[in-house]
């Protein structure tokens, strides 16, 4: 059967020296930029990591997924809860509205909340209208804006696993709980909650993976002074031919987006260990 | 909702009007772009001040607009052809290969998937730039294939895993050439997702906007870009117009991609929690 | 493809195994074996999951490669061809039926590889599902059809090639008692007919008995015993071939001394005593060094009021036409006993039992 492996290869090399050859030379390339700068192999580097500006930028990237995370996170468990209860057509059309602006640009997502968060946009009239604020708020081109945009975003991202993760508990097992007696904030802190870590924990690093590469929404709804260091690593290249800068900027994202990948595949296959059904 | 149970009233009817808020507040906003591009005045405005086709006709009139459309529209057909072409022969051989070949392969294949995105677009312009294949379609195209082939693969891979091996070998012992064999048993099966998977590759490409500013230039100036363009430029409702073209063709491609699941699932009987993440959405 | 193809020699080739092995890395699921079965014989591989059973069904198909070995359908070596050039027909455990083709598609398969005209795919498509009763249901739905149904589409599928050799994966399998009783007898009908080499396996020692020219016993990669059905049940050479063909009562025996013509073993549990003559000794006891065991059927005790052995009756089970009786020696150990049902054996009763002598046999414990 040695004809079959011969077969198998054949089958994987256009795919295999596509990417060789259009991604991963090009990524291998550009990484090792970040090493040839005149000044000495890590003067990129130290560049980055001792300015004050750059680390600014740094941090306030860390900063926002976190926050952005946290924020998705907690906005995605009702309708995970909602989606895992409805049947249906109710089903059908939830899930569509969860998965439809998937299909949609992250330019066009994010040029809409620009059309509304404006000045004299929707938005502000209609708090102006109801009372709540007297003068319009600053809900663009600063930190609020690009919360709100890059939340609206990742929402879908953290429903679905989510929702993955919570249509797999088994509801005899609350049910097993809510029989041995215990009452239902006991019965959600200790079962429920605990099952629904794996699931929370998978769509949490997904969008914080995704927050911490982004580009359009926090370049289009941020401010002055939140750049993200995806905006550093394009201003870089566009604005100062700085490649080497760039790559070391590169090598930096990569290697946390890599860390967090290596830190959950790690922790998940425990997780689905310790509540294995 | 009677179809929840489980919780007392408050807490249900808590998370259901939570979760009504949120998937509003996912839905509602891309609609805002719509009315905006009917607005008579030539400043943003939502809700428009006058009602007006006028930037439509701008739209289709403007010589840059309409090569930005044509070339979207070009480079989406070319990156899903090659998408597929390599896509498929990869699922297949992925499928086939040693056990300890396959997670070095996948990581190869989903590695466009992990990379974050700006990355992969300076690294391939970067490239592109050296060889001189930036400002061309043909670069937009194949950086555009390179990020949809994890989506393809992926996509067929779950297809794949719907035809029993047994078929293949009953078709094999009656005497069909493993390329009969491929054609008249493996193809008919996987046609879902092969066509889901190109449907997904041609909105992945058209909608795609960081590689495209990247690699656009002065030749290959996709929708998207021109659109970002003219947000940080001149910003008026003929932006928003585009930007209503592109959500249309995101909903014509998600009905299509929603017709070939209901196909796929009245073909194999599935139960409703079929889920890949967001990919085979 | 040669005028074989057409269909002119009707009971298949013969089959040889030479030496044909199969390993996994560490795990051999099949030793090196030998095995011939004759054109036109309907041969069974018999044994529990594991036996390596199906790994030589696979080898013969083409499905595997074997390690070492050669593997000829009548006068042909294919050891190296693929499978598709072997000219078998396999009907396969859950079918394998295309779900994208129709009943008479499936069936056409095979002879539309062969780019057959269409008239004559027709025709002996038609004449294919006549002969497993399903004729008219060509255009149906391959999921419209009730499992029995679809395994005889799979059937005429493997047939209408006119196949050198048919293969059979315990196709019976996922049918219901009833069902697979009158399929067996189906088979049977169909191959009494057609006499086409037909290696056919199972774990089942019912579908074993009524199908069979022949069977193999097979454990662990090995062919036990080979042999027709009758020598298997009269002299099983082991006691594992004993207990996977009919009932059996499998009591340990110590040898005690060697004559001429017979030997003599006591046995624990009977508290007896017995000679028996040589040809009820298997040869695979010969060697002094095993552990020997007397195999005494259930059908071969009787209830004899002067019998010796006396027993309490510790359960009896209703079978219908049979009722077996587990009985409790008064050495402690246990006898299943078989007998036609007259309802006059009740739990606890004490009875004495006698055996058949001439269905003694001494096996080598496996």
């Amino acid at each position: 059967m040695r004809r079959e492996r011969l077969d198998t290869l054949l089958l994987l090399l256009p795919a295999t020296l596509f990417l060789l050859v259009w991604f991963i030379a090009p990524l291998s390339r550009f990484l090792s930029l970040a090493f040839t700068d005149q000044a000495g192999p890590l003067s990129t580097f130290t560049t980055l990591l001792s300015s004050d500006v750059y680390l600014h930028v740094l941090v306030n990237t860390l900063i926002l997924s976190a926050l952005v995370t946290v924020i998705t996170l907690i906005l995605a468990w009702p309708v995970a809860y909602v989606l895992t209860r409805l049947k249906g057509i109710y089903f059908s059309l939830t899930l569509y509205g969860v998965l439809f602006p998937l299909w949609i640009s992250v330019l066009v997502r994010t040029f809409s909340w620009m059309l509304l968060l404006e000045r004299a946009g929707p938005v502000n009239r209609l708090l102006l209208d109801l009372g709540v604020i007297r003068q319009p708020l600053a809900l663009l081109f600063n930190q609020t804006g690009e919360i709100i945009g890059m939340v609206h975003v990742l929402l879908p991202y953290a429903i679905l696993p989510l929702y993955s993760a919570m249509k797999r508990i088994d509801s005899r097992l609350l049910l097993a709980s809510d029989g041995l007696g215990a009452g239902l904030f006991d019965t959600f802190r200790r079962v429920y909650l605990p099952l629904c870590l794996p699931g929370l924990f998978g769509g949490g690093t997904f969008v914080l993976l995704l927050s911490l590469g982004f580009f359009i929404t926090p370049a289009l709804l941020g401010g002055a002074d939140s750049m993200t260091l995806s905006m550093l690593i394009s201003s870089f290249v566009t604005d100062r031919l700085a490649w080497s800068l760039a790559a070391a900027g590169s090598l930096l994202l990569l290697a946390i987006v890599l860390a967090l990948l290596a830190l959950t595949m790690r922790l998940l296959p425990m997780e689905k260990g310790m509540f294995a059904k | 909702m009677s179809q929840m149970a489980g919780l007392p009233t408050p807490w249900r009817w808590s998370a259901t009007i939570s979760a009504n808020l949120v998937v509003a507040f996912l839905v509602l906003p891309i609609l805002a772009v719509i009315p905006t591009s009917f607005n008579q005045a030539s400043f943003i405005s939502l809700p428009p001040t006058a009602w007006s086709w006028r930037w439509y006709v701008s739209f289709f009139a403007d010589p840059e607009w309409r090569a930005s459309l044509w070339v979207s529209l070009q480079v989406a057909a070319l990156a899903t052809v090659a998408a597929i072409a390599l896509g498929l022969p990869a699922a297949l051989g992925l499928q086939r290969a040693a056990p300890g070949l396959r997670p070095v392969l996948t990581g190869l294949f989903l590695a466009p998937m992990i990379v974050p995105v700006i990355v992969s677009a300076v690294s391939i312009y970067r490239t592109a730039l050296d060889v001189g294949l930036n400002g061309t379609r043909i670069g937009m195209a194949l950086s555009h294939a390179a990020l949809a082939l994890p989506f393809v693969i992926i996509n067929i891979g779950v297809s794949l895993r719907n035809v029993d091996q047994r078929w293949l070998q009953a078709a094999s012992g009656l005497g069909a050439t493993p390329w009969t064999v491929f054609r008249t048993v493996t193809l008919p099966n996987i046609l879902p997702g092969l066509v889901g998977g190109g449907v997904f590759a041609f909105v992945t490409s058209f909608d795609e906007v960081v590689i495209a500013v990247f690699m656009a230039g002065y030749g290959a100036k996709t929708l998207p870009v021109k659109i970002w363009e003219s947000i940080r430029l001149e910003f008026t409702p003929v932006v928003a117009v585009a930007a209503t073209f592109m959500i249309l063709l995101a909903a014509v491609a998600f009905v299509l991609a929603r017709a070939i699941e209901a196909g796929r699932k009245k073909a194999k009987n599935t139960k409703e929690d079929k889920m890949d993440l967001g990919v085979a959405a | 493809m040669t005028a074989r193809m057409t269909g002119t020699d009707n009971s298949g080739l013969s089959l040889r195994f030479a030496g044909v092995s199969k390993s996994y890395g560490r795990a051999v699921a099949l030793h090196p074996t030998d095995l011939e079965i004759e054109a036109g014989e309907f041969l069974t591989l018999l044994g529990p999951s594991g036996s390596g059973k199906t790994t030589l069904l696979n080898l013969i198909a083409g499905y595997l490669a074997p390690d070492a070995g050669r593997l000829l359908i009548g006068d042909r070596d294919v050891t190296n061809l693929p499978a598709r050039q072997r000219n078998i027909g396999m009907v396969f455990q859950n079918y394998a039926l295309f779900p994208h083709m129709t009943v008479a598609e499936n069936v056409a398969y095979g002879l539309m590889v062969r780019r057959r005209p269409k008239t004559e795919i027709n025709s002996r498509v038609a004449a294919a599902l006549a002969l497993v009763e399903l004729g008219g249901y060509g255009d149906r739905a391959i999921q419209q059809l009730s499992g029995g149904q679809q395994q005889r589409v799979a059937l005429a599928r493997a047939l209408v090639i006119e196949p050198d050799v048919l293969l059979m994966d315990e196709p019976l399998g996922a049918l219901d008692r009833q069902l697979r009783r009158n399929v067996q007898l189906e088979l049977r009908r169909l191959h009494e007919e057609r006499r086409r080499t037909t290696l056919y396996v199972t774990h089942d020692q019912e579908e074993a008995l009524i199908l069979s020219d022949r069977v193999a016993v097979m454990r662990a990669g090995r062919i036990e015993q080979l042999g027709p059905v009758a020598d298997l049940y009269n002299n099983p050479i082991n006691s594992f071939v004993a207990s996977f063909i009919g009932e059996s009562n499998l009591l340990p025996a110590r040898l005690i001394a060697r004559h001429e013509a017979s030997v003599q073993v006591e046995v624990a549990a009977l508290r007896q005593t017995l000679t028996l003559p040589l040809p009820a000794v298997s040869s695979a006891s010969q060697s002094a060094d095993v552990p020997l065991l007397l195999l005494v059927r259930p059908e071969h005790l009787l209830l004899d009021e002067s019998g010796p052995l006396t027993v309490r009756v510790e359960e009896v089970v209703y079978l219908g036409e049979l009722t077996a009786l587990r009985l409790r020696l008064e050495s402690g150990a246990d006898l299943w006993l078989r007998r036609l049902t007259d309802r006059k054996i009740t739990r606890g009763m004490d009875l004495r039992v006698n055996w058949q002598a001439a269905h003694l046999r001494l096996l080598p414990q496996t």
